[in-house]
């Protein structure tokens, strides 16, 4: 039998030190991986984050727009109106007496006139909704159901327990406005309706808008699928996601159509309306 | 009766390398049971840990009855080589890695046997057979060579979420400690492991049993957190 101390040592401190190393490199991948991938999900957040961001700014963007020519329409093509109103007025005074003919042109053009009026106001109305801001979502989907049963023939309902609940911040409020906006306009475009009932309800935590419609009704999985979703829920889609809400389509089983929007509240923090042109504040004051 | 009492004299003499023998039914026992042998990797695993146990025993009862049993473990080793790379070969993703893993199962194999008659001039005396003198240390190499790619694959690519709930993570890990302990003692196995003049290398010839009992264990760890539903999509 051989003997080798020297040797035995020598192996066995080779076997430890590899031993350490295996033990080592088990650990580091375990940390290493554990870092990397909190750090690709941080990433991750950030970008989602930046996303939301550029949507945010997309949106507030498209606001701001619509508000600009609100104003643009009101100040100027308002003012030219009341103007050639004015003028016609004094017009019609003139040519009062001239003619049977002339008459009839008259009245037409103020008549014209009148009309162009109210519509330039509608429109400016439309484009920012200044009873939003002012009296609150419901007042305001109140006014926008008014509007469309003076032209439609279809009735439209409203069920809302908006009155003793706080105001909701501009933004929450905009978009629940716009969803609402939207789904009624599917609703009336789409379904061949003869009824749709809009549902707010607001408790401590959440919002509820439902729109239900008793029309044709939709497949919401086929046409997500299908890419035939147009801008509409597309649209509502990013509006939620900057608000962290959630929609959700169902196709009840006695017809029609139903969607409901949870958004979290988000009560306002001064509720005092924004002036409708953001960049004029400054001219007025000087 | 015979028999059984020097199976008996034989595992209280040697505790430790009798260990590594029987612990091999826990992993095996876990892959059946929990059906871990749908995944290809577990399925050779399982092949392996069967393979291992009928020719450990053959073996035990070889080493019982004072015969030279080195014949069985020198063959064992390609079979043993093939079987653990080739669960690497199915964990593995980069295609090169795949081919060298193809390549280095055909070479060790002709390697090994050639290491065989190498290191036994006389192939008919079976009682003086000894070990393979090189075809060990290259297993060693080979298969810390895998594992350490697959575990720079592994961070790599981030595609696996927690390390310590991936099962082959596990048998990674066992294979990783066992190799790293039996790499400088495989060299030397060809000259202890010898009827005529051993070389004496104390309680180191028990470190890779140790090991080895050790390594079963991780295998079995990652058998029993191995769950269809929870498996890491790769
Ligand atoms: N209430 C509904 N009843 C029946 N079908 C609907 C209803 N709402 C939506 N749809 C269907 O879903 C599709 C997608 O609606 P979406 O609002 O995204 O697009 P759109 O109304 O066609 O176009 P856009 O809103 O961009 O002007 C519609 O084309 C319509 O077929
Ligand atoms: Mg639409």
């Amino acid at each position: 039998m051989q003997n080798s101390d020297g040797l035995t040592w020598a192996i066995l401190i080779a076997t430890l030190a590899m031993l350490m190393m295996a033990f080592f490199v088990i650990l580091f991948i375990v940390f290493y991986q554990k870092r990397q991938l909190h750090q690709e999900k941080k990433l991750h957040e950030i970008e989602k984050d930046y996303q939301r961001l550029l949507l945010d700014t997309a949106l507030n963007s498209e606001e701001t727009e619509r508000r600009r020519i609100a104003q643009d329409l009101h100040d100027d093509i308002g003012t030219m109106l009341s103007l050639t109103k004015l003028s016609l007025n004094q017009l019609s005074k003139l040519v009062a007496d001239s003619g049977i003919k002339e008459d009839q042109i008259m009245r037409k053009s103020q008549a014209l006139v009148e009309e162009t009026i109210l519509h330039v106001r509608r429109i400016t109305r439309d484009l920012v909704p200044t009873t939003l801001e002012r009296f609150g979502l419901a007042a305001a989907i109140e006014e926008f159901i008014n509007k469309l049963d003076n032209s439609k023939d279809l009735k439209i309902s409203l069920i809302s327990n908006t009155e003793d609940s706080p105001r909701q911040s501009q933004k929450t409020e905009l978009t629940i406005y716009r969803i609402m906006q939207e789904l009624v306009n599917n609703s009336i475009r789409h379904s061949q309706c003869s009824m749709i009932e809009i549902n707010l309800h607001v408790n401590s935590t959440i919002i509820e808008l439902q729109v239900t419609d008793d029309g044709i009704g939709f497949e919401p999985d086929a046409i997500k699928d299908n890419n035939l979703t147009g801008l509409g829920l597309l649209g509502i889609e990013s509006r939620l996601a900057i608000v962290d809400g959630t929609i959700n389509y169902e196709k009840p089983k006695m017809g029609g159509s139903k969607a409901l929007a949870l958004v979290p509240v988000a009560p306002a923090i001064d509720s005092k309306p924004e002036p409708l042109h953001p960049f004029r504040r400054q001219r007025v004051k000087i | 009766m015979v028999l059984i009492e020097s199976y008996i004299t034989f595992i209280h003499n040697h505790l430790i390398v009798c260990l590594a023998v029987f612990v091999t039914i826990i992993p095996l026992f876990l892959i059946l049971y929990r059906k871990a042998n749908v995944d290809p990797s577990f399925y050779l695993l399982q092949i392996y840990l069967i393979t291992k146990l009928i020719i450990d025993l053959i073996m035990f009862h070889y080493a019982t009855q004072r015969t030279n049993n080195l014949m069985y473990y020198n063959l064992s080793i390609p079979l043993r080589y093939a079987l653990l790379s080739g669960m690497f070969y199915y964990k593995i993703e980069s295609a090169v890695y795949k081919r060298g893993i193809i390549y280095s199962i055909i070479g060790f194999v002709i390697f090994s046997i050639w290491d065989i008659f190498y290191s036994n001039p006389d192939i008919k005396d079976l009682h003086n057979h000894s070990m393979v003198a090189y075809a060990t240390t290259v297993e060693c190499l080979l298969l810390l060579f895998w594992i350490l790619a697959y575990f720079y694959e592994i961070i790599r690519m981030l595609k696996i979420p927690n390390l310590l709930t991936f099962p082959f993570f596990w048998v990674c890990s066992g294979l990783l400690l066992y190799y790293s302990s039996f790499i400088f003692i495989a060299p030397i196995l060809h000259y202890t492991e010898k009827w005529e003049n051993p070389l004496y290398i104390g309680f180191l010839n028990l470190v890779p049993y140790i090991f080895e009992t050790l390594c079963l264990l991780f295998f079995s760890i990652g058998v029993w957190i191995f769950s269809i539903r929870y498996y890491a999509k790769q």
